[in-house]
């Protein structure tokens, strides 16, 4: 018994066939494929999985690191390295947590790992169509990504990111991988986690920050520096305005609350413009801290550093050049929209024990961080001759009274032309003592002396006394002519403040690990390495160049402090030093262009130390020392005073007031002319 | 029985076949698959807690383990700059002699030593060599009457450097002590086995016990002292003293005398030291220029 079919047409049944067979095919091809896409996931599990790195427990641990914080020698913290500040999500701003949410990963709450839809929809533009790359990472995955692997785009690396995420999503809270998350993001300018970026970015605490803030930073991760707010503002508004609209479109915010927020520009805090030190001595005292103990150490190891430096002394300093370069950018005639200004900088050393009370390396730390109080070696003009007169004066007898002439000099030069020092007034003046030759800087005089010394014996006296850079055994030595740098000039200063003995210059204080245990100390020793007497009668000649000489004008100013020092100019203007010293505080300064470029004023005159650096050393010290009391140097038991005549060196007739008189200080053997000729 | 497969006829045979119940179950299970998948995120889940039931197994490589291990090399190289001050400090807290004191600090190595210790090590010594270390009076006044905080010792190649420190990390007094000087000052120098007449810094000037005993007593009593400075050296001896020489160069003020002693197993000498100006007095003596 059959039953009855209706046969379809031939050819439709073909047709059918063919189509059924095409359904059973695609059918069971889907099958395969599934069954082997199962399997090679499974493999590549299993097979990846050995190789994927551990996962921190509690996921907390990963940004929980010790900082490193460095103290001036008032105690006050003046910054902390390596910080981590993390914070839980109850202290941050529901409106940063909304809009990192709805600019990252929206689906964050419903997911488990993977967004699929996305990822389905991320990999259709990546690989069919070209030159187009779509991102799918949830914020699980960035988190993952951020904390485990390298930036290199592979599709294994990606894979792995995958698996580490759907590990983080199956042993941690929603809440938990928010917060890693927000704690360890980058944002840019130094900023790791939301607390460090809203203090950088605005001055203010993650909780604090209102819509149009939070919209901000939450727009940075994508490219902390293309949209780096200080650098490019307005892109990183427009960046803001999608984060906004984005918020809108996934319902966090209202439409009005969008436009509200799109019209205003946040401020941003200006006091602390990126996360770097700001400072100077801080960036100088970090790196000799790598030196000593490694980088680990420095900016992983939370270990204490009491620094050298003085807050109030430092604050001073930055002032101080920064009115002094703004006066002497009005010298020049430098216009607010020029680029090419002329740079300071100023050190300043406790003169009893070497300490480092201050440093400024140039006008903004921000616009340009090369530190030129320590790593700028300049031609320090006259500033070298205290140096070529203790020689001299140690060498060859000589004392403030001796007599020399002021005259056309001519050296001869083995192999090279002959010297012919100038005056930088061009004019000579006959016979004078040596205290009036050092107070106005007598170049002629200078040379000769250096010609019966040698500049052996000068480089000699200033390596004593501290100068590190290479010096040159060459006559210009006298006139300064060899690259040292401020702090090197500061350094070796002291040592006339304190008659001969040398203290070294350092930073650091001590240094303590977490627990308080004493890891580093630094202790003050003395070395003597001038002979006291005969400096005092160089500080007694410096004393003069402030009294009468070429740095008068700080005693113009209103400095009336026992103080020494000496102007130093380079025959080309290009460098403008004042280096001085009171009995406790050394402070060298210097003035110029960081390009080979002259300071000249308005009138076309060249610009001396006199004039650029010795009011900033003036404005600085006097404020320095408001609050201390006031001391003079201290003369050695065998200094006896004698009054001469400046041109003689003889003690002067009485009644006779026309001549020009100097005290000064002899050594009870040395004689006057008349001495001599009895 | 196998049924050889052959191609359906017709339509509703290929119907029937595609849609058999076995294909419909298959289908079925494989939506439900995909469906429960997208629904409940089993696979992730199930991912998700194998990988977590391995962890403890894997490597601890990655961005964030290096930060860690930052963290950790740091601490440990602090705590082994801690523990290596603090191995100093017992080693130096056990320290008897000075000699001890600079044998356990490597150079680099330092300690702060209490005033009691350095008081301590300082008597140990015999009066006539303990001014070697420091004049007694000038340790009196450091410790007693200057502004001292601590005593702060570190470790030199070949010795240490001991600094007298006052509460605003000044350095006082600082002396370096060299091991070797310092064994010889608790010591002596080494003896050697041999003739006197044999080393070529006493030749000339070896003279028999008697003659230079002899010569000592002619010197007026203050100056023996400074003659023979640490005299405990040659009292502990057993041997009979022979010949005495007096070395032909000056160290620091010092000129070395040596003793030859006869003992059983042959002849030793020792070696002391005596002050400068006291062995030319007693020279005079032993070259009967008195005058």
């Amino acid at each position: 018994m059959g039953c009855l079919a209706i046969e379809p047409q031939p050819e439709r049944r073909y047709k059918l066939n063919l189509f059924l067979k095409g359904v059973r095919l695609c059918i069971f091809f889907g099958l395969i494929l599934v069954s082997a896409g199962c399997l090679s996931g499974m493999f590549l599990v299993f097979y990846l999985a050995t190789d994927l790195p551990k996962l921190p427990f509690p996921l907390s641990r990963i940004i929980e690191t010790p900082s490193t914080q460095v103290f001036a020698s008032n105690g006050q913290m003046l910054i902390t390295l390596g910080e981590r500040k993390t914070i839980p999500l109850n202290l941050v701003s529901q409106d940063f947590i909304n809009a990192i949410l709805a600019t990252e990963d929206h689906r964050f709450f419903e997911h488990h790992g993977i967004n699929k839809l996305r990822t389905l929809k991320g990999l259709y533009i990546t690989l069919i169509k070209k030159g187009r790359v779509q991102g799918a990472s949830t914020i699980t995955q960035q988190l993952a990504k951020n904390l485990f692997f390298s930036f290199e785009k592979t599709y294994t690396r990606k894979f792995k990111e995958l698996l580490v995420a759907l590990q983080i999503e199956s042993s941690n809270t929603k809440q938990e991988i928010l917060h890693a998350y927000i704690n360890q993001i980058h944002f840019g300018a130094g900023a790791q986690g939301v607390e460090k970026a809203a203090r950088v970015f605005f001055g203010k605490s993650a909780l604090d920050l209102n819509l149009p803030e939070a919209a901000l930073l939450a727009g940075l991760p994508k490219s902390p520096t293309n949209y780096n707010p200080y650098r490019y503002y307005d892109r990183a508004l427009k960046r803001r305005d999608i984060v906004l609209k984005r918020m809108e479109q996934v319902g966090l915010i209202t439409d009005l609350e969008a436009q509200q927020a799109m019209l205003i520009k946040p401020e941003l805090h200006r006091n602390q413009s990126d996360s770097r030190t700001g400072s100077y001595f801080l960036d100088a005292l970090i790196n000799e801290l790598i030196q000593k103990y490694g980088e680990d150490v420095v900016y992983h190891g939370g270990i204490k550093v009491f620094s050298t430096i003085d807050t109030r002394l430092q604050s001073y300093a930055k002032q101080s050049i920064k009115n002094g370069l703004e006066r002497l950018d009005a010298m020049i005639g430098i216009k607010p929209e020029d680029l090419d200004r002329p740079q300071g900088a100023l050190v300043s050393i406790d003169t009893g024990s070497g300490a480092v009370k201050a440093i400024v390396g140039g006008r903004n730390y921000y616009k340009s961080e090369f530190n030129r109080a320590m790593k700028s070696r300049r031609q320090t003009g006259s500033g070298f001759k205290p140096f070529l007169y203790y020689a001299a004066f140690k060498e060859l007898g000589f004392h403030p009274a001796t007599v020399m002439t002021d005259q056309p000099v001519t050296i001869p030069v083995k192999g090279v032309e002959d010297w012919e020092p100038q005056n930088f007034n061009k004019t000579f003046l006959g016979d004078m003592i040596l205290k009036k030759a050092l107070t106005h800087s007598v170049n002629t005089i200078a040379a000769q002396i250096v010609e019966n010394v040698g500049p052996g014996a000068v480089t000699s006296v200033a390596k004593s006394c501290g100068i590190q850079s290479p010096l040159k055994d060459v006559y210009s030595i006298a006139l300064g002519t060899s690259n040292v740098t401020p702090f090197e000039m500061a350094s070796a200063y002291t040592v006339f403040a304190t008659l001969g003995v040398l203290h070294e210059p350092f930073l650091i204080w001590r240094v303590e690990d977490a627990f308080g245990r004493v890891i580093f100390e630094h202790f003050v020793q003395e070395r003597r390495v001038l002979d006291p007497t005969i400096t005092y009668q160089i500080v007694d000649m410096m004393k003069s160049v402030i009294e009468s000489g070429s740095g008068r004008s700080v005693r113009k100013l209103g400095f009336t402090r026992p103080a020494a020092g000496k102007t130093g100019t380079t025959n080309s203007y290009n460098d403008a030093w004042f280096t001085g010293f009171t009995p406790t505080l050394c402070t060298s300064v210097w003035t110029g262009f960081d390009k080979n470029k002259k300071l000249i004023d308005m009138n076309n005159a060249g610009i001396t130390g006199g004039k650029s650096a010795a009011p900033i050393w003036t404005d600085f010290t006097m404020k320095a020392l408001k609050s201390d009391p006031e001391r003079d140097f201290p003369i050695p038991g065998d200094i006896r005073f004698e009054a001469v005549e400046t041109t003689t060196g003889c003690n002067p007739e009485e009644g006779n007031e026309s001549v020009e008189v100097l005290t000064v200080p002899l050594k009870s053997e040395q004689t006057l002319c008349m001495d001599e000729e009895q | 029985m196998i049924r050889q497969w052959y191609e359906p006829q017709n339509f509703s045979e290929w119907l029937r076949r595609t849609f058999s119940y076995l294909n419909i179950a298959v289908i079925i299970l494989t939506a439900i698959f995909v469906f429960s998948e997208f629904r409940f995120d089993w696979f992730e889940n199930l991912v998700g807690s194998y990988l977590s039931s391995t962890n403890k197994l894997r490597p601890e490589t990655g961005a964030i383990w290096e930060a860690g291990k930052q963290t950790s090399n740091a601490h440990e190289y602090l705590n082994q700059i801690i523990s290596k001050k603090e191995d100093s400090r017992q080693n130096v807290h056990e320290a008897t002699t000075f000699f001890d004191l600079a044998s356990n600090l490597l150079p680099g190595d330092w300690v702060t030593l209490e005033k009691y210790q350095f008081k301590t090590l300082y008597l140990t010594l015999e009066k006539s060599v303990a001014l070697k270390i420091i004049e007694p009076a000038q340790l009196i006044w450091i410790l007693n009457g200057s502004s001292l905080d601590r005593i702060f010792c570190e470790g030199i190649t070949g010795g240490i450097k001991i600094y007298f420190i006052d509460s605003e990390n000044r350095v006082i007094r600082q002396l370096e002590l060299k091991k070797e000087d310092i064994f010889e000052i608790e010591h002596g120098i080494d003896p050697i086995t041999g003739n006197l007449s044999d080393m070529e810094g006493f030749q000339g000037r070896v003279y028999p016990a008697k003659k230079f005993f002899d010569a000592i007593f002619k010197l007026p009593s203050d100056i023996i002292p400074d003659l023979m400075v640490n005299p405990e050296i040659l009292l502990k001896q057993d041997g009979k003293m022979i010949n005495i020489g007096i070395w032909n160069e000056v160290e620091n003020g010092y000129i070395k005398l040596g003793f030859e002693f006869e003992e059983a197993d042959g002849k030793k000498i020792i070696f002391i030291k005596g002050r400068e100006w006291a062995v030319w007095q007693l020279s005079l003596n032993l070259k009967g220029d008195t005058n």
